[in-house]
């Protein structure tokens, strides 16, 4: 019973961590529908930015928060004026120029570090309290924290405000929107640079408690799409969850069969899933196409 | 009497050409290794333990009465070996090849120089494979993976068991890996080798070098209780471990990291604290004592004037040493030619403690080199020190941090 406690606890804080990585994925790919293979590469780049202000400014990691997530929202808007928009109508020319572009960051950190392993010296990642008679990291309890909190406010966003609306508006038909006066490329630009920017925070909060190196964003970027499938495209909430289901069914296979096979058996849970609901956990029926047909 | 007057010149004649075939005719070898990417800094310090012992060779006036030259090939992936071989045999026309950082690059580069009928001379790469293969080319003379499980086993009898006044066969020993060729291969022969020994190791587990968590992994552990966690990976899952392992509140009595653990990447991001008394089977250190290591201190003042910094890598002593012994096989040969210097090598036997890092020689079957092993270190004070064998142990260093020291 103890360790279904303990397992269950490692096993939140992991869909936290999933979470964290895949909410700026679900804006750009599960609501603008841009396939953008690059964002584990954003991520990299975002983790790099937290070491270095860590390293050159001084400051405790977090506090990176007020550099690298403004420096993140720029590199968005840079990337999708000059990549993915004048490639808006051509999703499969998107997938291949995010794909150099994958190349492209992974290369030029090669180049900057010379392919040294850097990190922030652990105390930072190895802080513990206490949780029901288990040992639990802080930072992954500020990762999980912060990835509720994102969630909220972006839900919040989507929902509540006139650009969320027209964010919405735009994805679900982009020509009856524009003639409602929606600046469609304006949306497009403005939502690609808030989900870097919300990948940015997740940087933040993931560089104390990893090793860096410039292919780290290879050890998440296959979860962070499966996790925004799942949830269904365009839910917020829906990623949210099914970030908290993979960390748990990772946990308990680790645990229980093997931790070689808890890829494995959370992909076949993902596969079953999708063929009972293609539109994911939470997807209105039918979303999976909204956007990426409108496009053909 | 006209033939005497003539001498000097004849002398002076004879000198000339002779320096200028030494200019003209160098034998040339073929560096193939990362120098970008990744592992360019790894493929560069081995390297550097290459060119020092060339630096080394042409002082003493040349190898055969020629000069030696390194002629570099960048490769990254098996692909960029064959184009680098292939660049460096038809367009360089090197004599042989040398190398290598990378299993994989090692692998691809010495098929395709077979193809050239060149010599591949291994000084670092240590997958099994390499020389399991067979090939007519290939000469291995560092640890290979047998080698890194050979002096794994040797600690856990020698050195762990009696800090924990324990017979071996009485220590619960984990074994964890990481789950492609390198970590996997390196476990099983330490399995099958400690099996033979009597000791049956407690539990086994892999694990993905990019694992993101590994708190499922150190439950495993923990529900074993094992004495000795023997870790095999890279240094990314490495440190994730050691601070899983922390923040889990979970303190095994002995530690040993096997192959990677030692790197300065390490201590900058777990910590001198929490890596004090880790055991790590590594390279041999420059600073291990000359009876142990001839040429060690010796290498670290050529690699300090050369290159005006520290060694980057402990790798590089090992290939320096590595490529000692191709030029003592090359002059016994009297040639660069393949079968004559694999034929000359086989001969060769020196004892342990003949070269820098304590090699001797003497190739098996397969041309690997059984002389050729590791040492244990330990990290004390933010340092790694040598801790066996004991006679590669500094005067005054002793065990910290096992249970009973």
């Amino acid at each position: 019973m103890d360790n279904i406690v303990t397992i269950f606890i490692f096993g939140l804080l992991l869909g936290g961590i999933y979470g964290l990585v895949s909410i700026g994925l679900t804006l750009i790919f599960g609501v603008i529908r841009i396939t953008n293979f690059a964002h584990g590469e954003i991520l990299m780049i975002g983790m790099y930015g937290t070491y270095f202000v860590y390293v050159w400014l001084g400051l405790n990691p977090y506090a990176a928060l007020i550099v690298v997530v403004p420096a993140m929202f720029i590199v968005g808007l840079l990337v999708q004026r000059l990549l993915i928009q004048p490639l808006l109508n051509e999703p499969m020319m998107q997938i291949f120029a995010t794909f150099g572009l994958l190349i492209f960051l992974e290369n030029l950190v090669l180049m900057l570090t010379n392919g040294a392993a850097l990190g922030i010296p652990s105390e930072h990642g190895t802080r513990v309290i206490s949780l029901l008679n288990n040992k639990v990291s802080v930072a992954q309890i500020l990762a999980f924290a912060a990835s509720t909190i994102i969630v909220i406010s972006l839900h919040l966003f989507l929902n509540q405000t006139m650009m969320g609306k027209a964010i919405r508006a735009v994805t679900q038909d982009k020509r009856a929107a524009a003639t409602m006066g929606i600046n469609v490329n304006r949306i497009f630009l403005l939502t690609f640079g808030i989900g870097t920017a919300i990948t940015g925070i997740g940087s933040v909060f993931l560089t104390p408690i990893y090793t860096l190196s410039p292919t780290i964003g290879g050890s998440f970027v296959l979860a962070a799409f499966a996790v925004v499938v799942l949830g269904g495209l365009g839910s917020v909430w829906g990623a949210y969850f099914a970030g908290l289901i993979i960390g748990l069914i990772e946990s308990f296979a680790g645990f229980y069969i093997d931790p070689t096979l808890k890829s494995a058996v959370w992909f076949l849970i993902f596969i079953a899933v999708l063929i009972v609901r293609p539109s994911g956990l939470l997807g209105i029926a039918g979303a999976e196409e909204v956007g990426l047909r409108e496009q053909q | 009497m006209r033939l005497i007057r003539s001498l000097p010149l004849i002398c002076a004649v004879l000198t000339l050409t002779a320096a200028s075939a030494l200019a003209a005719d160098p034998i040339k070898i073929g560096e193939i290794n990362p120098f970008s990417g990744p592992l360019a800094k790894y493929g560069l310090e081995l390297a550097r333990g290459h060119e020092l012992a060339v630096d080394e060779v042409n002082a003493k006036g040349g190898l055969l009465g020629r000069k030696v030259e390194l002629i570099r090939g960048d490769a990254t992936n098996p692909q960029q070996a064959i184009a680098s071989v292939e660049q460096l045999a038809t367009r360089d026309k090197v004599d042989l090849f040398s190398g290598t950082y990378m299993s994989p690059v090692s692998a691809a580069a010495s098929d395709e120089a077979q193809r050239y009928n060149r010599l591949y001379w291994e000084t670092i790469a240590t997958a099994q494979e390499l020389t399991d293969r067979g090939l007519s080319n290939f000469v291995r003379t560092g640890p290979n993976a047998t080698s890194y499980a050979i002096e794994s086993v040797a600690a856990v009898k020698d050195l762990i068991a009696p800090a924990f006044n324990k017979n071996p066969r009485d220590l619960k020993i984990w074994i964890e890996h990481e789950d492609l060729n390198f970590g996997t291969s390196i476990a099983q022969t330490l399995e099958q080798l400690l099996e033979k020994d009597g000791v049956k190791p407690i539990g086994i587990g892999a694990h993905s070098f990019k694992a993101i968590d590994l708190n499922d992994t150190v439950l495993r552990i923990k529900q074993a209780q094992p004495d000795i966690l023997v870790e095999i990976g890279y240094v990314p899952d490495g440190n994730l471990l050691l601070n899983t392992l922390k923040n889990q509140g979970y303190k095994i009595p002995a530690i040993m990291y096997v192959v990677t653990g030692d790197a300065p990447e390490t201590l900058n991001i777990v910590g001198a604290k929490d890596l004090e008394g880790l055991l790590v089977v590594s390279y041999p250190r420059t600073n291990i004592p000359s009876s142990y290591s001839p040429g060690g201190a010796e290498y670290l003042a050529a690699y300090r004037a050369k290159y005006k910094e520290e060694p980057i890598a402990t790798l590089g002593m090992s290939a320096f040493a590595g490529m000692q012994m191709l030029f003592d096989a090359i002059r016994a040969a009297g040639t660069t030619d393949v079968d004559k210097v694999r034929e000359a090598a086989a001969k060769m036997d020196k004892p342990f403690q003949s070269y820098p890092g304590g090699y001797g020689v003497k190739f098996d079957d397969k041309f690997q080199n059984t002389r050729a092993l590791p040492v244990v270190v330990q990290w004390q004070s933010g340092d790694t020190v040598t801790v066996y064998p004991k006679n590669a142990v500094s005067p005054g260093t002793t065990l910290r941090n096992l249970p009973s020291n």
